[in-house]
């Protein structure tokens, strides 16, 4: 039961990890904590599972690359030139950004024939490991989120618009001042950040189902994740994502699945109490 | 004698209803240490981030390499080359001490940027030595060292430094101070150095001494009476 426990709770923090990734991504460098976020990457989900007759990995990229502009827009045109203004504070991107998941969710009824779909994946069969058996795909998931996180790393550190994003989240002042663009870098983040969200639907919708409620359930989840791994604090956000996920399995296994959100809330409660800026630290509290 | 590189007229500057700064007439020449010194208050910090673009200007004029600059925003003025390396948080604390630097060439051509990092190298050994360490990690004195690399990185003509002794023992301040003046003869940049520590006096050509956001004073540094300056400070 204890592995049967493990596993399931790694797959299911490997998930949760990738909406994570975008929430760390946008919050930490951006500073606006997006909550629409959730729904914009349900929105790549749909978009995906709409073009699925052109092809699986085409319908992915498209699904991933549409939410990307999304993300970039969203923060070019109503975010930054919103943080200039003396009255932005987090009351007020919390009220734009809940009012704009309500739009997404909106435009996702509007454009798309069905409320809840599941995006139909080649099925891989059982894996076994000792006496216990899960889809091979789940694995799959799990792998996917490990890659994007190493790639995330990998772009921050070789790439001149990585080192300029991990510049603009450690000190927006002399980012600014030594000459990188820094609205521009707000922008890459948050479509980035988008982008991510989306393959984490996508999986998501691959092995559950998808519909407005996962959305939100994503994006408040990444959310909380996020802070309590330390707000920008990419592997703090894994770290919390797998311990969250094991959390979950095993409070179903003991408790049964209505328990799960008590134990996972309770934690989150008791960790924002001991540790405000999450269990790596940040530089950001909530 | 030329015309100066930077030349500031009236300018008044501040936060919220306050005007920090209340009509400052500046100039800085090519290839010249210019040291603004006066006490805590005096407005230092708010006349360089008024110069950069920073905070908004009421009053003034701002002229840079000929052209008006008021309006810009900070980038423009930072690609026509000029910078400012501020009193806090002046490094990015968790990347290793050359990602410092070559981030701070952000504007410049990969050969420049070489070039200039054999400089910095060449100017403070001990960034080398340090080059794969966590700048978070290093000592008061590296830290200062390294902000003042990251200005010379950023290949800008005009390098702005707010406080580079802060927090710094007498023996590294003299030598950083001497680094400074060796940063003028090699590579002709301007210096404009704001400052409290009067060992400026020993590098800098002039010195405009600023008092409740008006320039009390402005001489060639061998001019100048040393006791002024502490007059300055201690308001006697």
């Amino acid at each position: 039961m204890i592995l049967d426990g493990l596993i399931n709770g790694l797959i299911m923090g490997g998930i949760l990890s990738l909406p994570v990734l975008g929430v760390a991504v946008v919050y930490g460098i951006t500073g606006v904590p997006n909550f629409a976020i959730g729904l914009i990457g349900v929105f790549g989900g749909f978009t995906t599972w709409y073009f699925l007759s052109v092809g699986l990995p085409l319908a992915i990229l498209i699904g991933i690359g549409i939410c990307f502009p999304i993300g970039y827009l969203l923060q070019g045109v109503l975010l930054t030139p919103l943080s200039r203004k003396k009255e932005a504070d987090s009351t007020l991107f919390f009220l734009i950004t809940i009012s704009f998941g309500f739009i997404v969710e909106g435009a996702i009824r509007s454009v798309f024939p069905k409320p809840t779909i599941s995006i139909a994946f080649p099925r891989l069969g059982a894996i076994h490991i000792g006496d216990v058996s899960a889809d091979g795909f789940k694995f799959v998931a799990l792998f996917v989120a490990v890659v994007a996180l190493i790639a995330i790393r990998l772009l921050e550190q070789h790439t001149k618009a990585g080192r300029s994003l991990q510049a603009t989240s450690q000190n927006l002042k002399l980012a600014t001042l030594i000459g990188i663009n820094t609205n521009q870098v707000f922008s890459l983040a948050h479509g980035a950040g988008c982008s991510l969200a989306a393959v984490g639907a996508i999986f998501w919708g691959a092995l559950y189902t998808l519909d407005m409620g996962t959305g939100w359930h994503l994006g408040f989840m990444g959310f909380i994740i996020a802070v309590i791994g330390g707000i920008g604090n990419i592997w703090g956000g894994l770290i919390s994502a797998l311990l969250m996920g094991m959390v979950m399995s095993f409070a179903g296994y003991f408790l049964g699945g209505v328990w799960q959100s008590v134990i996972l809330y309770g934690i989150v409660i008791l960790v924002l109490i001991i540790s405000p800026r999450g269990i790596l630290g940040s530089e950001r509290s909530i | 004698m030329a015309e100066p590189i930077l030349r500031v007229t009236n300018l008044v500057a501040g936060y919220g209803p306050i005007s920090v700064i209340k009509g400052i007439d500046f100039n800085a020449y090519e290839g010249e240490i210019v040291g603004l010194v006066g006490p805590n208050g005096a407005g230092k910090t708010t006349f360089l981030e008024a110069l950069v673009g920073n905070i908004e200007i009421r009053e003034g004029q701002i002229h840079f390499l000929d052209k008006r600059i008021e309006g810009m925003s900070v980038m423009k003025r930072r690609k026509m080359g000029m910078v400012l390396m501020p009193q806090e948080d002046y490094i990015f604390p968790f990347m290793p001490v050359k990602r410092n630097l070559q981030v701070a060439a952000v504007l410049s051509r990969d050969e420049e940027k070489e070039e200039s990092l054999d400089f910095v190298y060449g100017l403070f050994p001990v960034l080398k030595e340090r080059e794969r360490q966590i700048a978070d990690t290093l000592s008061g004195g590296e830290r200062k060292m390294l902000s003042v690399g990251m200005g010379i990185m950023t290949n800008a003509r005009v390098i702005l430094i707010d406080e580079p002794s802060i927090g710094l023992a007498p023996k590294i301040v003299t030598a950083l101070f001497e680094n400074l003046k060796m940063i003028k003869e090699e590579t002709g940049k301007t210096l404009i150095l704001a400052e409290q520590n009067v060992k400026i006096l020993k590098i800098a050509d002039r010195i405009f001494g600023l008092e409740a956001g008006k320039i009390r004073f402005c001489e060639k540094t061998e001019d100048l009476d040393e006791a002024v300056v502490k007059e300055l400070y201690m308001g006697e």
